[in-house]
């Protein structure tokens, strides 16, 4: 399947060989690949012109993954890829906390990239019709615009944020799943990580709540999900 | 290590007590032998003492009244049961021995009283005493000749007072020889357990590394000899952390070092693959070979790397709870069998019973053992979910069935072994399986703490049933 030609990638991988690899892979899948070694050169790279979205190998030498994406994240609302060894070590969080994504682990395929990319780039669903303006109390969702406002001022969120608070703020009061969560934003099926929403909750909650260790807005509805409320 | 060293001493010395028992026993035996030297010292050093003191004012009594009596005895027609009244004394049984005729002071006294070489002595003129038994008393005997008047003087005074005393004596020594053994028992009970608390404590921290614990240490104490052990003790411990932790780093190096070739190679045959139609026949066929190799090889890698976590302790669950019948539909919907293995709910409640579980890893079960009926098996026939024990049991059995061999009773626990191939180990033919399936089935089962062994099939027909059984969480 191809898609919109000149949608970049900015792949950060140190070794040489499945930087090459990978790039032959994802350009045969119709995207455009920009490539950087370290994360020093990739940060410049992005300034000069920012790419769609960025796969970052966690195992970086000089500055490593983590701090890469911290810096990414202070200038941009890039959808960032995270490739890490394990899926079941502290590293997945640490990587979701530090502002990325979605992640994937090494030997993933191309393939599997592309779907994951493909997924973070889709727009948020806009709401019902007529739901042209969500408001939950002081905090307002503006889904065309992709605006979101607390007390009146404007707040940025990451693509990844704002979807998933579109999709709280699509059905107001309903009790969302992790898993139904992980196939609305993220495409994944039953087996997707739960700890992508978590995290993202999380991080959503550092932003559009005043307190974020007594949220008022993002609720958690112990072992059944979460709600949006005023 | 110190557990094989005991044990070779127990085989040399099969009925040595053990330290603080030995400690003890040392302490009591030590207290019994001094308190038996003192007391025996005491006791005889006492007794000559008194027995000593009491024969000579016997002596020295009997002398006097000897002297009286052969006064007496030289008036003519003297009665010497008169003059032995005038000098008796109490408790003194005096007998005079007057030409060969012996006249006692009381005539219930027998001639038979005195001993015969108190009396042969005393004939041949010498005074003499003697200690003897009589009536069942230490009696003490003092025979005096009467010189110048033909006749002998004897008292016999009984020594009952002065073995009675004697006897409280040796009874009051003997207590208090016991009290001592005991107090030296219990002072060794003390000191053992002493002497013995930095073992147990070592014993403690030995169990606690080889629970996993590794930064486990023991406290340093004010103590030379106490030092040494736990110095040696800590540098132990110290040198198998760090043997344990570059070990684990060496695990962690050989996944980063296998990965990166493995992602190269799945995304070159990735571009490969997408150019398919471009290659010639062989080439494809090539191509197909490569690609089918890549996947196995990388699911062996990650097998290996999976159960080397497992040995490092490493392995957490992501736990939440999850619907068994969901679970396992989804988990025989991504395996690539689903169109050949039905997936059955065999009671009502079963699909619906819910459990704790990490689901990925469970799928990682589910996944194994239809790939273990693929490669031993001819593939498996289905997969069925049951509550055992009712609705109300404790329990959910998820079971895969497969119409191969079967799995004969003495291969039914090493199936789970590592790289156990059973029986037919020697035909692999297209097994794509890394010879860790089973084992891994096994470690993530026992994470969640259920249960998983091999059966016949419940029908009779031919076939293995691999039954996983997993708690169900209440309500």
């Amino acid at each position: 399947m191809m898609v919109d030609v000149g949608t970049r990638i900015l792949a950060v991988e140190d070794d040489e060989r499945i930087r090459t690899a990978v790039k032959m892979a994802l350009e045969d899948e119709g995207w455009s690949v920009e490539e950087a070694a370290t994360g020093e050169d990739a940060i410049d790279a992005f300034a000069r012109s920012p790419a769609d979205v960025v796969l970052i190998d966690i195992m970086l030498p000089g500055i490593d993954g983590f701090e890469l994406c911290r810096t990414l994240r202070r200038s941009s609302d890039v959808p960032i890829v995270m490739v890490t060894a394990r899926a079941d070590t502290h590293d997945v969080v640490a990587g979701l906390e530090a502002g990325a994504d979605d992640y994937l682990t090494k030997p993933f395929a191309p393939k599997e990239l592309s779907a994951r990319i493909r997924a973070l780039l889709r727009r948020a669903r806009p709401g019902q019709p007529g739901h042209q303006r969500l408001a939950f109390g002081d905090l307002e969702i503006i889904p065309e615009e992709g605006k979101v406002t607390l007390a009146g001022r404007e707040i940025h969120l990451t693509k990844t944020e704002f979807r998933l608070l579109c999709e709280l703020g699509s059905n107001p009061g309903r009790v969302f799943s992790r898993e139904m969560l992980l196939d609305r934003v993220w495409g994944y099926g039953y087996f997707g990580d739960g700890r992508l929403v978590d995290v993202h909750v999380r991080r959503l909650r550092t932003k559009v709540e005043i307190d974020p260790a007594n949220p008022r807005h993002v609720v958690t509805v112990r072992g059944l999900g979460y709600r949006l409320q005023g | 290590m110190p557990r094989s060293r005991t044990r070779g001493l127990a085989r040399f010395r099969p009925r040595r007590l053990g330290l603080r028992a030995r400690i003890t026993l040392l302490f009591a035996l030590g207290a019994l032998l001094l308190s038996v030297v003192l007391a025996g010292t005491t006791y005889v050093t006492t007794r000559g003492a008194l027995l000593r003191q009491r024969e000579s004012a016997i002596v020295r009594q009997t002398f006097i009244d000897a002297k009286v009596m052969r006064e007496g005895l030289k008036v003519a027609n003297a009665n010497p049961a008169e003059l032995m009244a005038s000098v008796q004394s109490v408790g003194t049984v005096q007998i005079t021995v007057v030409n060969g005729k012996i006249v006692p002071s009381n005539p219930l006294v027998g001639n038979n009283v005195l001993p015969e070489s108190l009396v042969e002595r005393v004939n041949v003129g010498v005074p003499a005493r003697m200690r003897f038994d009589f009536d069942g008393q230490t009696q003490l005997g003092v025979g005096i000749p009467l010189v110048g008047v033909g006749a002998a003087y004897y008292e016999i005074v009984s020594l009952k007072e002065l073995t009675n005393t004697l006897r409280s004596v040796a009874v009051a020594l003997i207590g208090a020889a016991a009290l001592t053994t005991v107090l030296g028992a219990l002072l060794g009970i003390w000191a053992s357990r002493r002497v013995v608390r930095p073992l147990a404590e070592a014993a403690n921290a030995a169990e606690a590394i080889a629970g996993g614990r590794l930064d486990t240490r023991l406290e340093a104490v004010d103590d030379r000899d106490l030092d040494l052990l736990i110095t040696a003790f800590n540098e132990m411990a110290s040198a198998l952390q760090s043997r344990v932790e570059r070990d684990a780093r060496f695990a962690s190096d050989v996944s980063h070092e296998l990965r990166s070739p493995l992602m190269t190679l799945s995304a070159a045959v990735e571009v490969l693959q997408g150019r398919r139609e471009d290659l010639a026949e062989r080439a494809q066929a090539a191509l197909d070979l490569l690609s089918s190799e890549v996947t196995r090889f990388s699911g062996l890698v990650e097998d290996l790397l999976e159960i080397s976590r497992f040995d490092a302790g490493a392995v957490k669950l992501d736990l939440e709870r999850v619907n068994v019948g969901e679970l396992v539909h989804a988990a025989v919907a991504v395996s690539g069998y689903e169109h050949d293995v039905p997936v059955l709910v065999l009671d009502e409640s079963a699909g619906d019973a819910v459990i704790r579980a990490d689901k990925r890893r469970l799928a990682r079960v589910i996944a194994n053992l239809l790939d273990n009926a693929r490669n031993y098996a001819g593939g498996a026939t289905r997969v069925t979910i049951e509550r055992p024990d009712g609705a109300d049991g404790d329990g959910v059995v998820i079971a895969v069935e497969d119409a191969g061999p079967g799995v004969g009773p003495d291969d039914r626990l090493h199936i789970f072994e590592r790289f156990n191939r059973g029986t037919g180990a020697g035909n692999r033919g297209l097994s794509e399986g890394s010879g860790l399936g089973l084992a891994l089935v096994q470690e993530h089962v026992k994470l969640h703490r259920g249960r998983v062994w091999v059966e016949d099939r419940p029908d009779g027909a031919e076939g293995a049933r691999f039954v996983v059984e997993l708690p169900v969480v209440t309500p």
